[in-house]
């Protein structure tokens, strides 16, 4: 893993996209995430707007981006459930400045990389998110980490596949 | 420090093309300077932090502490939830409703197709079956008019299905944590919450949100779900709810030996949501609670799929007797297969009379005008019966009654069983025993 200098940092390319892909591809995402659980029943291990985040966090390489298009997934996934809202949007806020920040740092073009960082940031997504429902909000949640272990190899095996798809999609100079 | 409206390269390494200045402060002053400093070096994380303090605010907001102790977010969500769920649900559904057309109408398509090279067959076969099902419901007829009186009698209101409404689901959660799904159909048909939905195999869950043309249901396997249950055979009650991975579980079970896999589960009708007796699955195993000692947790497997559903039924309304639809396939039912019926009546009435009889003619052990603890056969006072020994046809000194007594006994006999002089007189009078042959003569 490759550390970065200032100047190496200053002379990164930060990856651009139309507007129409900021608006269509979370959006996508949302509706898939809502959509396909109905056909793969419970094999859906996966958490689509998760990894878009993680994608959007990683390529922008702004933690304030990251945190505000986190703060909307997770409060929009949220708004789907009959949870409270806010508890998916606390972790992916998280992990969405935590992706940029990471992306700032280290070389992400990297494919093996980017599965790594899927994988972890996705545990750390659950993570936060059994720790606000329990040690927050003390709500009585029954908890099952292998599901959790499952969605997060099914999202880095998701971004190996959707982000070099992505990556295509963004404005070249 | 860069001047405003300057590019400028962040101390933590990001770029950013313009310093805000918010605030009162005069431009020129030290404590302007100051703040504007901070919040442009801890930037990144001031913006972090109060995103995740709106959040959190808004979570604190959600949840409630209860007396004992515990936190539970609101049955009800507040008008500012519901109004960011709407949005959401507005977003999503018209994608949800567009893929799900989409797919429905090519298999409707192609389904069509190929159904229809039988359904000239299949009309015959159907045709038949309803013919045989009116005979069916014509018999059973009298017998649920029976129950509707015995319940009357009881002061039981049985909860028959009204109506339903079918309704196709369009979308999910999308999250394993929460086992809820979304339905085509919304306030446009007057669904309400706290409405079961059902499908023709089992119990599914119960409305939990009505939007203007979707709704919510909070299917039965989620964790926060709750059905009140009871076992065909041994009649135990619990209740049914969801596991983290999504199984059925009914827990608050004491321990029972009687409690056999593949034993039927049906609603008991005590949450006021599900009619009393409809599938909700068969149990699977039994394994003991891992938190309280003596209970069991009974594994259901599901009468319904409800990792696949398509399309449901929302009970809309229940209704304590038979409905006007129900009233009219009975009366044509009996209008059409009268002579049928009547036939079928009749025979079931003649084996009732001929039960009767019998049971007038035998000896009754169950007198129906006495109480239970006057029965005959629960009846202490009366002396026990006693069956007179069998009379020989030629008595003689061996015959019991004729044997010589002990000595001083001048009768000659034994009377070890009293009896009633009635009884005596009714007793056949032993015959004389023969005479002794004359002794010493020549």
């Amino acid at each position: 893993m490759k550390l970065l200098g200032a100047d190496d940092r200053r002379d990164m390319e930060i990856h651009r996209y139309p507007l129409l892909v900021y608006a269509l591809v979370p959006l996508a995402a949302l509706v898939l995430q809502a959509w396909l659980p109905r056909v793969l029943g419970r094999y859906a291990f996966f958490d689509l707007p998760l990894v878009v985040t993680i994608y959007f966090a990683l390529g922008r390489r702004s933690p304030i981006q990251g945190t505000l298009m986190g703060a909307a997934m997770g409060l929009f996934e949220d708004a789907l459930t009959h949870h409270a809202i806010g508890v998916n949007g606390v972790a992916k806020t998280a992990v969405g400045f935590i992706a940029a920040s990471t992306g700032i740092r280290i070389d992400v073009e990297n494919h093996a990389i980017r599965v790594i960082l899927n994988f972890v940031l996705s545990l750390l997504s659950s993570a936060i998110y059994y720790a606000v429902s329990r040690g927050m909000l003390g709500l009585d949640l029954e908890w099952n980490w292998f599901t959790q272990l499952f969605i997060a190899i099914g999202n880095a095996a998701i971004a190996l596949v959707l982000f070099p798809f992505l990556d295509r999609l963004q404005i070249r100079d | 420090m860069a001047a405003r409206g300057q590019k400028a390269i962040d101390p933590d390494g990001g770029y950013y093309t313009d310093i805000i200045r918010v605030f009162c402060f005069a431009p020129d002053s030290a404590s302007f300077l100051a703040v504007e400093s901070f919040f442009t070096r801890y930037r990144n994380l001031v913006v972090l932090a109060a995103v995740l303090v709106v959040q959190i605010m808004g979570l604190a907001i959600q949840v409630r502490r209860f007396g004992s102790g515990r936190n539970s977010l609101d049955v009800r969500d507040g008008s500012g939830v519901r109004l960011i769920r709407l949005w959401a649900e507005a977003v999503v559904s018209p994608f949800e409703r567009g893929i799900h057309g989409t797919g429905q109408g090519a298999f409707w398509l192609w389904n069509n197709y190929a159904d229809l090279r039988n359904v000239r067959q299949q009309n015959q076969q159907l045709k038949q079956t309803i013919d045989r099902l009116r005979l069916e419901q014509a018999a059973l007829l009298e017998d649920a008019r029976q129950g509707e009186r015995l319940q009357a009698l009881l002061n039981f209101q049985q909860k028959y299905i009204y109506s339903t409404l079918a309704a196709q689901v369009i979308g999910s959660s999308g999250s394993e944590l929460s086992h809820v799904f979304y339905i085509d159909k919304g306030e446009n048909y007057k669904l309400k919450p706290d409405m079961a939905v059902i499908t023709g195999n089992g119990i599914v869950g119960k409305v939990r949100d009505v939007f203007p043309r979707t709704a919510q249901v909070l299917a039965i396997n989620d964790q926060t779900s709750g059905a009140g249950v009871i076992l065909q055979t041994t009649r135990i009650r619990g209740i049914l709810r969801g596991d983290p991975s999504g199984r059925l579980m009914v827990v608050g079970v004491l321990s029972d030996e009687r409690i056999q896999p593949g034993e039927a589960v049906l609603t008991a009708g005590g949450d006021l949501i599900f009619p009393r007796g409809l599938p909700v699955g068969v149990v699977d195993k039994v394994v003991p609670d891992p938190v309280h000692d003596g209970f069991i947790d009974i594994m259901v497997k599901p009468a319904a799929h409800l990792d696949r559903l398509d399309e449901v039924m929302v009970i809309t309304s229940t209704q304590p007797r038979f409905n006007e639809q129900e009233q009219k396939d009975i009366d044509t039912s009996q209008a059409e297969k009268g002579a049928d019926a009547q036939a079928i009546q009749n025979q079931i009435r003649d084996q009732l009379k001929a039960s009767q009889i019998m049971a007038e003619h035998l000896p009754g052990l169950m007198v129906p005008n006495l109480p239970p603890d006057q029965q005959p056969l629960n009846d202490t006072s009366n002396p026990p019966l006693v069956t007179p020994p069998p009379q020989a046809l030629h008595p003689d000194r061996f015959t019991p009654g004729n044997a010589p007594g002990p000595p001083g006994d001048a009768s000659g006999t034994t009377s070890p069983v009293t009896t009633s002089p009635g009884e005596q007189q009714k007793q056949p009078k032993p015959a004389p025993a023969p005479k002794a042959p004359p002794q010493g003569n020549p």
